[in-house]
């Protein structure tokens, strides 16, 4: 079963072109990263299946249907896509708790939320106090604020030190044996190459491979992807 | 889909979760303390009711106040990137827009209920000092906070729209400081008697009194009218750059 389609993207801003015809689709209950050089369309694709961004042509489905038909958005997907969205002066547990009304999910679900993120103690500081890594924790608790069973994350290891790293790993590997669908981008290949069971790699806007990891030419993730994503 | 009242309450937690609202309302009361104060200590005889009204004309003034909470309504969430998770929350950018400018427009008539009873309290105060009394029932008080009421209303939704088109918080909130301050007392000169229905002016019309300078001004409900008519341009500007812009 298919969580997310994406069929034939494309995004142009004014004469560029930013995204094209980028079709793959994201199977249900996998980590799938979402691989490709700075620059490569990466967010454009993300924030075009969130719809934040209007596709020049093509469309992107969630679960068969657009993001904007979604009927309770935030209870099917949860996304991060900002490190930096929030309001400084709000505590992270307001934040959550302006995102929990927003996104109509319970209260009580913010302590759950805190506490997987490993965030409850700092929890009533304000954000302006946070260090990069406690944002992108808060952005991660943000998105699983409704219990989603699809995940968009945006480098959610930027600002991440060693440790945290580890925790992301075990974090995703562990909604993705819930049976939940990830699709995450990344820098860091080695990490992708830990827990994703496909990869789909962009470069300047245009698809280079949409599959299953095991199946990536070459003796490593790394190898493949500087192959593929190589100037031509 | 979230009703539409949900969204009006959204928009009233985010405004609870920070302390820049609570800012410019205490600001918006020490300006009406001062400007009252400035009217009692010229000089001007507490036993005129235009002495008075001139006191309370300055819950029109706080009008600035609610246009600024509307303008960082919306200049806000783009500035702090809050507009991607409330967008992803509600994809229709119409409603979330809407709900803003009816939540928004609540709050000025908030502010200028609390600026009314600032206003109330400074002027009982001041005219007790000065050996009279308040006569809340004096003619033409009614017409003046009710005027001024209006304004806010209006200027509250107007910022809505300028947050929406300018997105730039810093921009937005300088370029409608500067007009109010400056551009429009340039163009008032160029344009002479048109410049009655400016939108300053125009609520300056509204507070039911003479104009300062002697110029000619709107009567009350015209000034209203005008107010109304700026206030649905920005809204209609705010809803049609909300819905067409992307959210990069």
């Amino acid at each position: 079963m298919t969580a997310i389609s994406i069929e034939g993207l494309t995004k142009d801003f004014g004469v560029h072109r930013v995204v094209d015809d980028v079709t793959f689709e994201v199977p249900s209950g996998t980590i799938t990263g979402f691989l490709g050089p700075n620059g490569a369309g990466k967010t454009t694709t993300l924030r075009m299946a969130l719809g934040l961004v209007t596709p020049t042509a093509g469309r992107a489905l969630i679960g068969g249907r657009p993001y904007g038909d979604l009927e309770e958005p935030r209870r099917v997907v949860g996304a991060l896509l900002e490190a930096t969205g929030f309001h400084p002066g709000r505590s992270g547990r307001d934040h959550l708790r302006v995102l929990a009304q927003v996104a109509g999910t319970s209260a009580f679900r913010i302590d759950e939320v805190l506490t997987l993120v490993d965030l409850g103690p700092a929890a009533g500081d304000r954000v302006r106090t946070y260090s990069l890594g406690m944002k992108q924790r808060l952005g991660l608790a943000a998105a699983l604020l409704g219990d989603p069973e699809v995940l968009v994350l945006d480098e959610p290891a930027n600002g991440l030190d060693p440790a945290g790293m580890a925790w992301l790993r075990g974090l995703l590997r562990n909604l993705a044996s819930e049976g939940r669908t990830v699709l995450v981008s990344s820098h860091v290949l080695s990490e992708v190459q830990q827990i994703a069971t496909n990869v789909v790699i962009i470069q300047t806007g245009t698809l280079r491979y949409s599959g299953a990891l095991a199946d990536l030419p070459g003796p490593s993730l790394e190898d493949a992807f500087l192959s593929l994503t190589a100037a031509k | 889909m979230r009703t539409f009242h949900r969204l009006i309450g959204d928009e009233y937690l985010k405004l609870r979760t920070t302390r820049s609202p609570f800012v410019i309302i205490g600001a918006a009361q020490l300006v009406v303390i001062l400007g009252i104060s400035g009217v009692f200590v010229s000089g001007r005889d507490p036993f005129d009711s235009e002495t008075v009204l001139l006191a309370f004309s300055h819950i029109g003034i706080v009008s600035i106040f609610s246009l600024m909470l509307g303008i960082t309504a919306v200049a806000g969430e783009y500035r702090n990137k809050t507009v991607t998770d409330t967008y992803l929350a509600t994809p229709s950018r119409g409603r979330v827009v809407g709900a803003k400018i009816v939540a928004y427009a609540v709050v000025g008539v908030g502010l200028g209920l609390l600026a009314t009873l600032t206003a109330s309290a400074a002027t009982a105060i001041w005219l007790d000092a000065k050996g009279t009394s308040l006569d809340i029932g004096m003619p033409g008080l009614g017409r003046t906070v009710l005027g001024c009421l209006v304004w806010n209303v209006c200027f509250a939704a107007v910022g809505v729209g300028v947050g929406a088109f300018v997105r730039n918080l810093s921009g937005a909130v300088a370029g409608a400081l500067v007009w109010i301050a400056i551009v429009e007392g340039m163009v008032g000169q160029l344009v002479e008697d048109a410049s009655r229905w400016l939108p300053f002016r125009a609520g300056s019309a509204m507070q039911g009194l003479p104009s300062m300078n002697g110029g000619e001004q709107l009567s009350q409900v015209s000034g209203g009218l005008v107010l109304v008519a700026y206030a649905g341009t920005f809204v209609a500007v705010a809803l049609a750059t909300s819905m067409r812009r992307d959210v990069t």
